[in-house]
């Protein structure tokens, strides 16, 4: 076992062994937090500044008639109350402006906004929200996901048309109901004629339900308006640019106008990308003339902010005489919400969200997926948006067949896995493909035909995910002494980009990590950069350290003779010195160096924009292909599922950090094994059951079984040397994995996550009543 | 105006006197993060289930968001803030769990560290089980918690 594996790193790259990467790094920002001096959002406090608390529907859709603040305005300590009547035609949202800063007219889910007040403290803030009166004419609610897209369904959003959409035109939908729509469709034009024709066809159903992605911050803000009139926020939004756009777009204000403030985030997994308080803050700034100050409460963070889409997923699938996959339908429904605010992409739909099968070659394909409005909390991105409930229905449907064929379910992948050369089911032409291989180091890792002993099954679960893109700037200042700072406004969730940065900067450039600070900046000092999320930082983040790395060398090779007119031939820059090639004797340190050609006061500067841009739909793109594997128990009596193995077997690029990188691998799976085992908010009649992080279950250190992480790596990945990514690769494959492996031990199939001892219990119950009395 | 009902109390944190009023419904981490500015203490749950405020009285590990802060009168706390040297050196627990992955985000980690460390004082050379057991209050999101019994066990026997 090298280091790396007793290390829990995974098996390293032998293509970085070699070089400085295969070092397993210190993060820089290490100290500041398991020292508690690190400072988020939260944390943050101005003289002066006010407290706001919210008052939230109790209805999930109702007329308002009044919501009287008169009271809560008398109270001690409260400086504002604003209701809708006072922001009355303000909406937000990342892509499609559908939600009221306050609600005026009508509410659309418990939680639905409808009052905002700014305070001495909390408490009086709170209290005043207790006080102010509501009263609402309660309106038919649409919960159902199928009966909300019928023809006579209340109509959620009447005004949907003269809604705000950012960066072009809104894709026009069938039903009023509809959010977003995609529809993939590949091969023979009437898919129906192919499944007459083929010789099995096979139909399962799927739920899954919402999650909250759970991180450990909280979403918090702090806005203030200074006598410029520059309108400040520091957030926990993880896309500062795009937040701006956002307010600029809602509040009528120029960009510049706005300075977002997005430092260090206490976790993200998607739900950091929406922000919903910072709207209504900047009203009451405005209204008081005072900072407020906003922590957003956990029980909202579950009710009222933006969840995992719940969904319902029909797939069909037909099968040759020879075992081949023929074609593929699948009809997915995405539960909304009540706002399609939260959503970023431009057809307001989950980016993988049709994935169900796309490891796999189906030359005939009809996959249509949409998202739909209900009177229920507004969904959002959460860690693989969509793929998480596509690949649970799509591995499992996929593996169902494979039982019902009597095939063995890796065999059976195998014989349908798409090879180099080949297209996708959704049509993605690989660079790499690297599915078979994948799979069969699953099959060596698991000793896949091993014979199991009694009460044990074994399962796998197999996607592929796109490498992000997208374009970013980073800005370089390098002083006369030698200290070297890059800015940038990029949020850090957590995901070590920082280090990123520095690693690959001091690589190419060939200096001194050490001498490399990486300064984060507001949107007004930094340049634009996309934000965090789309599996997109490491790609897009080493390029563009690369590209400052290349400058910084050739502008010193440039200047070199005058640094060292006597240098001989051929000298460079190599380990944070000048270095004589034929000898390997150091002609002079990086500080002298850049002292000799910086001037005081005059520090240089560079900056890098790459840009990733875009492959047409016949271009190879960059992808991960991951599987997962686990041999699991079911307890006969209470219905517990334990897992006694769990393999990660991932194809990745190039690892530039390699304890962050595992963490990624490691702490997704912990993030699937809860989807799988434990998570679920529950929503009776529009109204969320459990409203703490106690009841929504996240997994404990006692829940997470230990994984054996099996790298192989490529040096074929967009990013610097070759990397791609990883926070977004190992979660949605375990739950259809753990799915799998119960079919295997006990013979009952899942199909509705989480799959709890209740469930399973259930499910083993109505087997054996079902094998006792058989349908006659 | 509303009687004021708010008490003296006198306690220590991380070895330095403090002596105030507070309100009696005050919690203690409010004390902490608003009116002591000591931030390093989270708050998340707000219900004691997440382990993010975790402090010691006494060198007891409890949940700061339970507290009310009159119950520390007369008592020492040490938070986060108090775990590293005098001179600000990292102790072994704090390195590990920069160099072995247990952190991220680093939401979760002044709990996790506080709560670790006070695992190291109880039982010195805990095996994966006692871990798993004592941490089982401090909930973790991004690392799936492998890096965090790494740092603990490397921490448990440095070198």
């Amino acid at each position: 076992m090298s280091d790396h594996d007793a290390r829990g790193l995974g098996t390293p790259p032998d293509a970085a062994e070699a070089t400085a990467l295969a070092k397993p790094e210190r993060r820089d920002d290490g100290p500041g937090k398991v020292t508690g001096a690190t400072r988020y959002a939260g944390d943050r406090k101005m003289p002066g500044a006010l407290w706001a608390a919210f008052l939230g529907s109790q209805v999930p859709h109702g007329r308002i008639r009044s919501v009287d603040a008169s009271l809560a305005r008398t109270l001690p300590g409260v400086r504002a109350v604003l209701t809708g009547a006072d922001v009355e035609g303000v909406l937000f949202g990342r892509r499609l402006q559908d939600r009221p800063v306050l609600a005026w007219d009508r509410v659309r889910f418990v939680g639905d906004r409808l009052a905002a007040v700014a305070a001495d403290t909390l408490e009086a803030a709170e209290a005043a929200v207790a006080a102010i009166e509501v009263d609402i004419e309660e309106l038919e609610p649409l919960f159902d996901l199928e009966l909300a897209v019928r023809d006579g369904a209340p109509v959620l959003h009447p005004e949907a048309g003269g809604y705000v959409y950012m960066g072009g035109t809104r894709p026009p939908v069938a039903h009023p109901n509809v959010q977003g729509r995609t529809l993939k469709q590949r091969g023979e034009e009437d898919i129906e004629a192919v499944f007459a024709r083929a010789p099995r066809v096979f139909e399962h159903e799927f739920t899954t339900p919402r999650h909250h992605a759970g991180y450990i911050e909280p979403h918090a803000t702090l806005v203030w308006i200074d006598d410029g009139d520059i309108v400040h926020v520091v957030t926990t939004n993880k896309t500062p640019f795009s937040l701006r756009s956002q307010m600029a777009t809602s509040l009528g204000l120029p960009p510049a106008q706005i300075e977002i403030e997005a430092g260090v985030i206490g976790g993200d997994f998607g739900g950091k990308g929406y922000s919903v308080d910072e709207f209504a803050c900047y009203f009451l700034a405005r209204a008081t003339g005072r900072p407020v100050r906003a922590v957003t409460r956990y029980a909202d963070e579950l009710s009222a902010t933006n969840v995992r889409h719940a969904a319902r997923l029909r797939l069909r699938t037909a099968v040759d005489a020879d075992g081949r996959l023929l074609a593929h339908q699948a009809d997915i429904l995405f539960d909304g919400g009540a706002y399609a605010s939260a959503k970023p992409l431009p057809h307001l739909m989950l980016a993988a969200g049709n994935a169900t099968m796309s490891p796999y070659r189906i030359p005939n394909v009809r996959i249509e997926a949409r998202t739909i409005y209900t009177n229920t909390v507004p969904a959002g991105h959460m860690r693989s948006p969509g793929e998480v409930q596509a690949l649970f229905a799509g591995e499992s449907h996929l593996d169902a067949i494979a039982r019902e064929l009597g095939e063995d379910p890796l065999e059976f992948r195998l014989r349908n896995v798409v090879r180099d050369g080949e297209v996708g089911t959704l049509g993605d032409h690989f660079r790499e493909a690297r599915g078979a291989e994948v799979l069969e180091t699953v099959r060596s890792a698991m000793d896949w035909g091993r014979p199991l002993p009694a009460g044990r099954g074994r399962g796998l679960a197999f996607g592929v995910r796109h490498v992000g893109g997208g374009a970013l700037t980073l800005g370089l200042r390098l002083a006369p002494d030698g200290r070297i700072e890059v800015f940038t406004a990029l949020p850090d969730q957590g995901g070590g980009q920082t280090m990123v940065i520095k690693r690959v900067l001091a690589l190419v450039a060939s200096i001194d990590e050490s001498r490399i600070s990486v300064v984060r900046r507001t949107t007004a000092g930094a340049p634009f950069d996309p934000g965090v999320g789309g599996s997109r930082v490491t790609h897009i983040a080493s390029r563009a350290a690369e590209m400052l790395g290349e400058q910084l060398r050739d502008w010193i090779d440039e200047r070199l003779p005058r640094a060292l007119p006597d240098a001989p031939a051929g000298a460079e820059l190599r380990d944070d010195a000048i270095v004589d090639p034929a000898t390997g004797h150091i002609l002079l340190g990086f500080d002298e160096l850049i002292g000799r050609l910086v001037p005081a006061g005059e520090p240089l500067e560079l900056t890098a924009t790459f840009d990733a841009g875009t492959h047409g739909p016949d271009e190879s793109g960059d992808n991960d292909f991951a599987a997962c594997a686990v041999e699991v128990s079911v307890d006969a009596d209470t219905g517990t599922i334990t897992i006694h193995d769990a393999v990660l077997v991932v194809d990745v690029g190039t690892v530039i950090n390699p304890v962050a990188h595992a963490g990624q691998l490691v702490g997704g799976f912990a993030f699937g094994v809860g989807a799988a085992l434990m998570e679920e908010l529950i929503v009776e009649d529009g109204v969320m059951a459990g409203l703490s992080l106690g009841e929504t279950r996240l997994p404990t250190i006692r829940d997470v079984p230990a994984l054996r992480l099996v790298l192989l790596p490529t040096t074929v990945g967009p990013g610097a040397f070759g990397a791609k990514m990883a926070g977004e690769l190992s979660n949605a494959p375990v739950a259809p994995a753990i799915a799998n492996a119960v079919a295997d031990a006990v013979g009952i199939r899942p199909t509705q996550l989480p799959m709890t001892p209740e469930r399973i219990l259930a499910a083993l119950r109505a087997w054996a009543g079902a094998e006792a009395n058989p349908p006659t | 105006m509303s009687a004021d009902v708010s008490v003296q109390i006198r306690f220590d944190v991380n070895g330095t006197g403090q002596d105030l009023r507070v309100d009696p419904e005050r919690r203690l981490v409010d004390l902490l993060r608003e009116d002591l500015d000591m931030t390093g203490t989270k708050e998340s749950c707000a219900v004691g289930v997440c382990g993010a405020c975790s402090v010691l009285v006494d060198g007891e590990l409890l949940s700061a968001c339970l507290i009310p802060a009159v119950m520390v009168d007369g008592r020492s706390i040490t938070t986060i803030e108090g775990i590293a040297g005098p001179n600000g050196e990292l102790s072994a627990m704090q390195e590990a769990f920069i160099v072995e992955g247990g952190l991220q985000c680093g939401a979760c980690t002044p709990g996790q560290v506080v709560a670790a460390t006070a695992l190291l004082r109880e039982q010195p050379d805990p095996s994966d089980a006692e871990i798993r057991d004592w941490m089982a209050g401090n909930l973790c999101r991004c690392t799936g918690y492998a890096g965090i019994i790494r740092a603990i066990r490397s921490a448990a026997a440095p070198g």
